[in-house]
């Protein structure tokens, strides 16, 4: 039930909350009233009781004194006579033995038989122990005969209560009925009027969970009037929106710059790239145009040439590659990872570094990986890695097979990761102002493939190991 | 009975004169025993209004539980005259006359009546043994005097037949007692039951007459032996005399169901006497 309760809506839970505590409060006020009601009876019963047991103890007491049977007979059936209410059933006057002096209906109690023959005189209450709590119509009372400050024997009556008890049963009836009415009137406009102001909140509800992904504004048509909780609420979920789209374009403008950054450190690197076999070209080509009847030198000349070029046009095409971004969701393969260390190979080379490389992944296996943010992710570790490691350092990098994905590790021997580097790459913490925002991509991009990073240093080498699962999570 | 009229009708004359100059009159002071139906206290106011109309003077009536009551009053002169029980009547007849007697279905005469309950099996006053009798009054004649002697004639006594026996101070009061099953059985007078038969026939419908006793002299109105020729008591007796020729008085009569009073005669007690002389004197 409660489950069942939870799993409802809040603009159906509390509303039927609050009709239920009004039901609840219906039942709580009728048993007050009948109570009181019970109370009340029992109170006019006891006084109505005491003002009989009284009259005839008055009455009787001479005649019980001396025991006369006629005397005692004939008071207890003129009271009987004079009750109009027909209230009294039964009046028994025992002596101080207990044995019936006479009763009001000497058949049902005969002269001399035991009082106790007639009555569980245990069970009978006294005056002040008058109780309405069982539904008896003949209610029983007994009570001492004092004559003179003595007692001279007993009396007990059965009296009719069925009117009372009537009474409270038509109350109780119409309570029932008055408030089972009300309430439910109650608790429906109760649920009526919940519902309507809980309104707003099922829309903003409805809103946030039908427009995942894709939050839209709500207009100014459908916020609330006034300046109420609920507008407010309204505005502010709009000015949310507005700061996640805010953040969001940010974030992309942000990567761009990245991609631009790197570009621009790529272009220079590649501009020594292309430079330096230049020299070497153009002295080929002079010793073409210098030996031409040399057919050797000019055929070892061309080959100089020919590899000089083809290793430009493959700079270029990795260059070319790694911007083309409509080729980004292509799988990745071993030529990409190659080109890769094509990008890098210049700035190793200007930095005068050491770079190791290890590939035991085949392509089967990288293939399921998209090529575009794979690339991204290892030309940012390596670069970082290269400008962390320094002049004359070492970098490397490899790329293992592992049970259930693959590993990717970029180690240097540069001084380690900077606190603030570290939080951009292995934490959500919001990123400070200063320093690049390449780790944070490279962070978000291992997320989004349902990677994981490690980083640790072990004697003077900083591993940032990025493994990714081979079955990347579906966004 | 036409000589009769006659002087009822002056009587009546008589009396209508003095009650003309009546009004400086002491009260005539009559004594009511419970032989009536006591139940009702505007038959009572009916009989001193309808006396006091026939006498021409003011009656003041003086009710009593008991005969013994009653009769003392009248010995020591408290009440100028009484309806009393030819039995007490008899035990105290050097000091009272007899005034005038009530004719009841033609005859100065009644019974008395041995009562049980509607469904009870007794047939006769043996058949009662054991259980609890309700007589009248002690110095009553049909409520005790005739069940005592029938229970003597016995060899027995109230105390050795009934289981216990009490006594309700009015002939109505037994039929109550036998009718409620207060009593087994219970003595009666045969006048009053049947009266009570037509008046309430649901409370004597409850009872029913196991035996009939033979016919006694009815309760007379009696007065001190020494004042029966006062000017007063002969007033009184020719009133009550000519009761039947009063509109009120024949009210009166129909009320208490009596034919009227005739002038009373001493052998009509004789019956009462021979229980009398049964039971033997009594305290």
């Amino acid at each position: 039930m409660t489950r069942l309760l939870g799993r409802l809506p809040i603009a159906v839970r509390v509303p039927l909350m609050g009709a239920a505590m009004m039901l609840l409060a219906g039942l709580v006020a009728s048993q007050q009233v009948l109570t009181a009601l019970t109370r009340t009876q029992e109170a006019r019963l006891e006084e109505l009781t005491r003002q009989h047991v009284s009259g005839l103890s008055l009455a009787l007491g001479p005649a019980v004194l001396r025991q006369d049977i006629w005397d005692v007979f004939d008071t207890l059936d003129r009271a009987a006579r004079a009750d109009e209410d027909h209230r009294m059933v039964l009046t028994v006057v025992a002596n101080d033995d207990g044995i019936v002096i006479a009763a009001s209906d000497p058949r049902r109690a005969p002269v001399d038989s035991a009082l106790s023959d007639h009555f569980d005189l245990g069970a009978v209450p006294a005056l002040d122990e008058i109780s309405l709590a069982r539904p008896d119509i003949h209610m029983r009372v007994q009570a001492p005969l004092t004559y003179q400050g003595r007692t001279v024997g007993r009396l007990v009556s059965e009296l009719d209560v069925a009117d009372l008890i009537d009474e409270r049963r038509r109350a109780g009836l119409f309570l029932l009925l008055f408030n089972t009415a009300a309430t439910g009137a109650l608790a429906l406009l109760g649920y009526v009027v919940m519902r309507h102001m809980l309104r707003p909140v099922d829309v903003l509800a409805r809103r946030m969970s039908t427009d995942e992904g894709h939050p839209t504004r709500f207009t100014e048509a459908e916020i609330p009037d006034g300046d109420t909780e609920v507008a407010r609420l309204f505005r502010t979920y709009n000015d949310m929106i507005g700061s996640v789209e805010a953040k969001a374009d940010a974030e992309r403008r942000l990567a761009e710059r990245e991609r631009l950054v790197s570009l621009g450190r790529l272009s220079s690197s590649l501009a020594h790239e292309i430079n330096n076999p230049l020299g070497g070209l153009l002295n080929a080509a002079d010793t073409i145009e210098s030996y031409a009847d040399r057919p050797d030198a000019v055929r070892r000349s061309a080959a100089l040439l020919k590899r000089g070029l083809e290793h430009l046009r493959d700079v270029t095409k990795a260059a070319l590659d790694h911007n083309r971004i409509e080729d980004r969701a292509a799988s990745l393969s071993a030529q990409d990872l190659e080109d890769m260390r094509l990008l890098v190979l210049p700035e190793v080379r200007r930095m005068e570094q050491d770079l190791g490389w290890c590939i035991e992944a085949a392509d089967p296996s990288l293939a399921a990986y998209p090529a575009g943010p794979v690339r991204q992710i290892v030309l940012n570790l390596l670069l970082n890695a290269i400008s962390a490691a320094g002049r004359g350092g070492s970098v490397s990098f490899a790329v293992q097979t592992r049970p259930g994905g693959v590993q990717l590790d970029i180690l240097d021997d540069g001084p380690g990761l900077s606190a603030a580097a570290r939080d951009r790459l292995m934490t959500s913490a919001p990123a400070s102002a200063a320093g690049g925002l390449g780790l944070r991509i490279v962070r978000e991009m291992v997320n989004g493939l349902g990677g994981r990073i490690e980083s640790a240093r072990q004697d003077g080498v900083t591993r940032i190991s990025i493994t990714l699962p081979f079955a990347a999570p579906e966004v | 009975m036409t000589r009769r009229r006659f002087l009822a009708g002056s009587a009546a004359v008589s009396t209508s004169l003095v009650a003309g100059t009546s009004s400086a009159q002491p009260a005539f002071r009559f004594g009511l025993t419970p032989v009536f139906l006591d139940n009702d206290a505007i038959v009572v106011e009916q009989i001193r209004s309808t006396l006091a109309t026939a006498m021409g003077r003011p009656i003041e009536l003086l009710q009593r539980r008991t005969y013994q009551e009653v009769t003392a009053l009248l010995l020591e002169g408290a009440i100028d005259a009484s309806w009393l029980c030819g039995y007490p009547f008899l035990r105290w007849k050097e000091s009272l006359s007899l005034v005038a007697i009530p004719v009841w279905r033609g005859r100065p005469l009644y019974r008395s009546y041995l009562i049980a309950a509607r469904n009870d099996p007794a047939h006769d006053l043996a058949s009662l043994e054991g259980g609890i009798h309700a007589f009248s009054d002690p110095d009553s004649n049909s409520g005790w005097l005739v069940t005592a002697s029938d229970l003597a004639r016995m060899n027995q006594t109230p105390d050795s037949l009934f289981r216990r026996t009490i006594f309700t101070d009015g002939h109505r009061n037994v039929v109550r007692a036998v009718a409620n099953g207060l009593t087994r059985s219970g003595s009666v007078d045969g006048y009053v039951w049947e009266v009570l038969s037509q008046v309430e026939p649901d409370l004597a419908g409850r009872t029913r007459v196991v035996s009939r006793s033979e016919w006694f002299g009815f309760p007379p109105i009696v007065c001190r032996s020494d004042r029966v020729n006062a000017a007063e008591i002969e007033a009184f007796s020719r009133a009550l005399l000519s009761m039947q020729d009063l509109d009120a008085g024949r009210v009166m009569l129909r009320t208490l169901h009596l034919d009227g009073f005739a002038r009373p005669e001493l052998q009509l007690f004789d019956g009462i006497a021979a229980r009398m002389a049964e039971v033997g004197p009594q305290p």
